[in-house]
């Protein structure tokens, strides 16, 4: 190929020269292997390439059938065979399920199509003897609380009240509102989004940082001793540290040295504990404060140290004479301690109605107890549903009428609820539905 | 470790194995918070409260076996399917195949709540006992406006309506009903059906409105299983009236709103056509292809009813039917308002009135068309009114307000009328559900309503606060409920005359023995009278405590909560008696 490109450009005939002939050449090679072969097979009509098959004889479909129809023997072991009985309890149970499509078609309509044709509805509770049997395969509806569905209201909130229950019931509503507001007044203040005053600019805060880190770890160690003082420290530590302070600190000295003498006499252990840091901190607290004081502390201090070096120290031996003295004095114990017991238990047998009467005094206070938890959880479960959400249970307020709104007409009466509300309280009071949240959309 | 902890591949027990939180239970249905919530209320089952609660404080809980019965019900599968099918409509649409959406929601797949009826109430007495909640919703939502917002269909608002006449339709026909209050909530009734004690409540039906903090899809779903339930009952009740159910009404009354009074039209109509029916011709009503023929006729019978007299037909038609048997108390409540005709006004409550007055055997009229007699009817005894003075007077019928009527109905008496007229403020009215002896305080319009009962009976009671050592006394308290007090006080006397004589009896035959004859017998016999009182007392006393020695442990305590809670009441009713006697002393100086 690398020849043609060398073949000249010039003219029309060089042109002519460089384009191939191949297709045609192509062509040329098929038509002379069709006519060698027996003609074209795209252009023969189709009847001459097949034919319908109308003899009868099915070998292939047989054959075909015969494969699908084969059954493993794994198959066929399952297929129920019937010459063998079933074991009786192993029967599946038809009758019940028959039973059931029988009440659906029984009650072949349901009602709310029912309302424009009048369709013909079947009688549920026809054959009522059978019902509790049949049906109901869990004893699924009882009712989850004692409060009836629909609560009869006081009398005082009839329309036309009598004076004395109307009062009652004024005073109920009253009271729940009441409630709300002291429980609004009297509960913890919330937490402010804002906070009033001045930035802080970038400088002081970064002073701030460092000062709380520096002091930081001295801090602790004095926190844990003088544990009063201690928690105004952590609010301001560096303030208060200050020698020009007030009297915050004074306090801070009073508490030190004496906390420091108690762990000196109660143990050796604690002076170990109350490491340099915090001898450095009292050193610091006594040379800002009184100078008297200050000595006296100072004296403590190496009392302290003292005691921590006296701590082994060698075991006296004990002689034969003290030993069987002590033998002695424990035989002497164990005796006196026999007698007094047993004058213990004469002094008992003699005070025993006492006993028995205070015996008899518990079990009637025990008894006591548990009769008013027992009325408690009663009138409780009467009033209140059962926890069943994130939400308590709100009590709706009580609909009575205030004093200057009884006419004592039905026709004015002010139309103050609805009843749709009081339902859905209802429902969740009787712990069907789950309280949720009062906010919906507006 | 934790406490809790439980290696992997241990199984779990108590509370933990127990409940399972509401998320838990999503996942494990497969099924969104709406479908779950529907299906739950659908299904009877709530949330629980466990003692332990695992997840904490902040979840709802149910029990694991609510949760597997809920994964067997065939509705599920039926909401799922609804659900798919629901997809395909909406890709219908989204792709503007408007035939198609057509198409597809006429063959929209429904399901039926029947069947969960029957599992839920599996005989009529349970359904009966649990019809509080049902009625109550099913009148509410049959006041309420239709809202587009809140998915409140007109049809649906119809079919409550609808619903409710006929439980009052029956209520008002059976004579059930025994207790009316109303409060400012609405209308509180008592019904008695089959030994059964059944509550609702009504609105006013002044502005009752759709409100922000009320989940109406919650209580849509709830209406929805109502109203099927409802259905079934009035079934049955209609049938234990010999009535054919869905009711067919006169077109005309329905129009004008008086479906009430069609619906009592048309079961004194029916039961009327029923009980002549197999006379005429036996194998008449049972063939099916007749059926029409025989609501043809129903209809006829109907408008061949002289619409003037209602209640003289309802009469007949009740003497008739002798199949219902009826206990005292109905029969006292058939004939409360026998004799009397009632004309309503335009602003008392007409439907309200309409139940109350037909239930208690009374014939009931109103202003507008349709009405079964009109306003200048000479025989009408009684007109309600609740204005401050009335138009044209009638001199031959009295005029009341409502309230009149509801508590004739409570005391079971004709009240006399003249505090209940035109103009005047009427007496409180009581609540017919407190039970005052109980209660220990008895207002003081009870109390003259006790008096005229007293008398209507023809009987005297003792006046007030004599009895009062005998209320304290709990043997006596039983005695008063067995005979009259009257005779109680008589018996008391005679026991007291009984002891002193028996005393008497011993002293002398201790005297005989004694052999000493001076002793002056009747001035022994005057101190005694005074000793043998206490004597009484103490053995009563005796008598009580004896039982409670032979109680066991746990009924002794509920004994003596109750006692506790006497004790409580009693404080109550002190606090109310000291009250009044304060406001008695200041209204005269004021």
């Amino acid at each position: 190929m690398g020849k043609r490109s060398k073949t000249s450009r010039k003219g029309k005939k060089a042109w002519r020269a460089n384009i191939s002939s191949e297709d045609i050449e192509d062509f040329f090679e098929k038509t002379t292997r069709d006519a060698l072969s027996g003609g074209n097979l795209s252009a023969a009509p189709s009847e001459d390439l097949f034919h319908v098959d109308k003899s009868h004889d099915l070998p292939v479909k047989r054959k075909i059938e015969k494969h699908r129809e084969r059954v493993l023997r794994v198959d066929s072991i399952l297929k129920k065979n019937p010459f063998v009985q079933l074991v009786p309890s192993s029967k599946p149970k038809l009758k019940k399920s028959k039973k059931t499509i029988v009440i659906e078609d029984k009650a072949p309509k349901q009602v709310q199509k029912s309302v424009g044709d009048d369709s013909v509805m079947a009688d549920l509770w026809g054959d009522d003897s059978k019902g509790e049997h049949e049906s109901n395969p869990r004893k699924i509806f009882k009712n989850p609380s004692i409060i009836p569905a629909v609560e009869i209201e006081h009398p005082g909130c009839s329309y036309n009240p009598t004076t004395e229950s109307h009062q009652d019931m004024l005073a109920e509503a009253v009271a729940q509102e009441m409630q709300k507001v002291y429980k609004t007044e009297l509960g913890p203040a919330p937490v402010p989004l804002t906070i009033e005053g001045d930035t802080l600019s970038e400088d002081e805060r970064y002073f701030l940082d460092v000062d709380n880190f520096s002091e930081g770890e001295d801090n602790e160690n004095v926190e844990n001793e003088v544990s009063e003082a201690g928690i105004k420290l952590k609010e301001n530590p560096f303030v208060q540290l200050k020698p020009s302070s007030n009297t915050n600190l004074k306090k801070i000295e009073d508490k030190t040295p004496r906390q420091a003498q108690k762990s000196v006499g109660d143990d050796s252990v604690m002076v170990d504990l109350l490491g340099d840091d915090i001898k450095e901190d009292l050193k610091y607290f006594l040379e800002v404060g009184n100078v008297g004081e200050g000595e006296d502390n100072k004296d403590v201090k190496i009392e302290v140290s003292e005691a921590g070096n006296n701590v082994s120290r060698k075991t006296k031996r004990v002689t034969r004479v003290e030993l069987n003295k002590r033998c002695r004095q424990k035989a002497l114990r164990k005796k006196e301690t026999k007698e007094k017991a047993k004058e213990k238990i004469l002094n008992e047998i003699d005070s025993l109605p006492n006993i028995l009467e205070e015996i008899a005094k518990e079990d009637e206070d025990k008894q006591n107890k548990h009769l008013r938890r027992v009325i408690a959880k009663q009138e409780v479960l009467k009033i209140r549903p059962p926890r069943l959400g994130k939400y308590k249970f709100e009590a709706p307020p009580v609909q009575v009428l205030l004093t200057e709104e009884m006419t004592g007409s039905l026709r004015k009466l002010k139309a103050c609820c609805t009843l749709a509300r009081d339902r859905f309280k209802s429902l969740e009071k009787r712990g069907i539905l789950v309280p949720s949240k009062q906010i919906r959309r507006f | 470790m934790p406490k809790h902890y439980r290696p992997t591949g241990k199984k779990k027990e108590g509370n933990a194995a127990r409940y399972m939180t509401r998320s838990q239970a999503l996942k494990h249905l497969q099924v969104n918070l709406n479908l779950f919530r529907r299906l739950c209320i659908v299904k009877g089952i709530f949330p629980r409260e466990p003692k332990k609660k695992i997840k904490g404080n902040h979840h709802t809980y149910y029990h694991v076996k609510d949760i597997a019965f809920l994964m067997h019900e065939p509705l599920l599968e039926k909401f799922r399917e609804i659900k798919t099918y629901q997809k395909k409509v909406k890709k219908a649409k989204a792709k503007k195949n408007e035939e198609l959406a057509r198409l597809l929601l006429t063959r929209q797949p429904t399901y039926k709540l029947d069947r969960l009826i029957r599992e839920r109430y599996p005989t009529f007495i349970d359904a009966l006992r649990d019809l509080d909640d049902c009625l109550t919703m099913v009148h509410l939502f049959a006041v309420l406006p239709a809202s587009d917002r809140e998915n409140l269909e007109v049809k649906r608002v119809h079919n409550c309506r609808r619903l409710t006449h006929e439980w009052q339709a029956y209520i008002s026909r059976s004579h059930a009903l025994r207790k009316v209050f109303v409060s400012v909530k609405g209308i509180y009734y008592q019904a008695e059906i089959e030994g059964q004690k059944i509550t609702w409540l009504t609105p006013h039906a002044i502005q009752q409105v759709f409100t922000n903090d009320v989940d109406f899809g919650v209580l849509l779903t709830f209406l929805e299983f109502y109203e099927t339930l409802l259905a079934f009952i009035n079934f049955k009740l209609y049938h234990s009236l010999n009535v054919k159910y869905p009711p067919i009404l006169d077109s005309r009354l329905e129009a004008l709103a008086a479906d009430l009074y069609a619906l009592s039209r048309y079961i004194d109509a029916s039961s009327r056509g029923m009980a002549v029916e197999p006379k005429v011709d036996a194998s008449f009503s049972s063939q099916s292809n007749d059926r029409e023929e025989s609501e043809l006729r129903l209809a006829q019978l109907q408008h061949q009813l002289p619409s003037s007299e209602p209640g003289a037909l309802m009469h007949l038609v009740a003497d008739n039917n002798k199949e219902v048997e009826e206990d005292e108390e109905t029969r006292v409540c058939k004939s409360l308002f026998k004799d009397l005709k009632f004309f309503l006004s335009r602003e008392v409550p007409r439907e309200s009135l309409q139940l109350v007055i037909t239930a208690f055997g009374g014939m009931v009229s109103w202003e507008g068309e349709g009405a079964p007699f009109k306003e200048d009817d000479e025989s009408i005894t009684h007109h309600i009114i609740d204005k401050p003075s009335a138009g044209h007077l009638y001199l031959s019928r009295v005029y009341v307000q409502p309230q009149w009527i509801y508590d004739c109905v409570n005391a079971r008496i004709i009240l006399p009328t003249e505090k209940y007229l035109v103009g005047r403020i009427p007496p409180p009215h009581l609540s017919p559900f407190v039970d005052n002896e109980a209660e220990g305080y008895v207002p003081d319009y009870a109390e003259t309503i006790k008096r005229l009962q007293a008398a209507a009976r023809n009987e005297v009671l003792p006046l007030p606060g004599v009895g009062k050592e005998d209320l304290e006394d709990p043997q006596n308290l039983l005695y008063a409920g067995v005979m009259s007090r009257a005779e109680e006080a008589e018996a008391a006397k005679n026991k007291k005359k009984m002891a002193a004589q028996e005393k008497q009896y011993h002293e002398e035959l201790k005297m005989e023995i004694n052999g000493s004859k001076d002793v002056v017998a009747p001035v022994l016999a005057e101190g005694e009278g005074e000793e043998s009182v206490p004597d009484a007392m103490q053995i009563a006393q005796e008598d009580a405590d004896m039982p409670k020695v032979l109680m066991s442990r746990k009924k002794r305590k509920l004994y003596d909560a109750m006692k506790i809670s006497q004790s409580r009441k009693r404080s109550g009713v002190e606090i109310i008696e000291q009250r009044k006697k304060r406001l008695n002393d200041t209204q005269p100086s004021s």
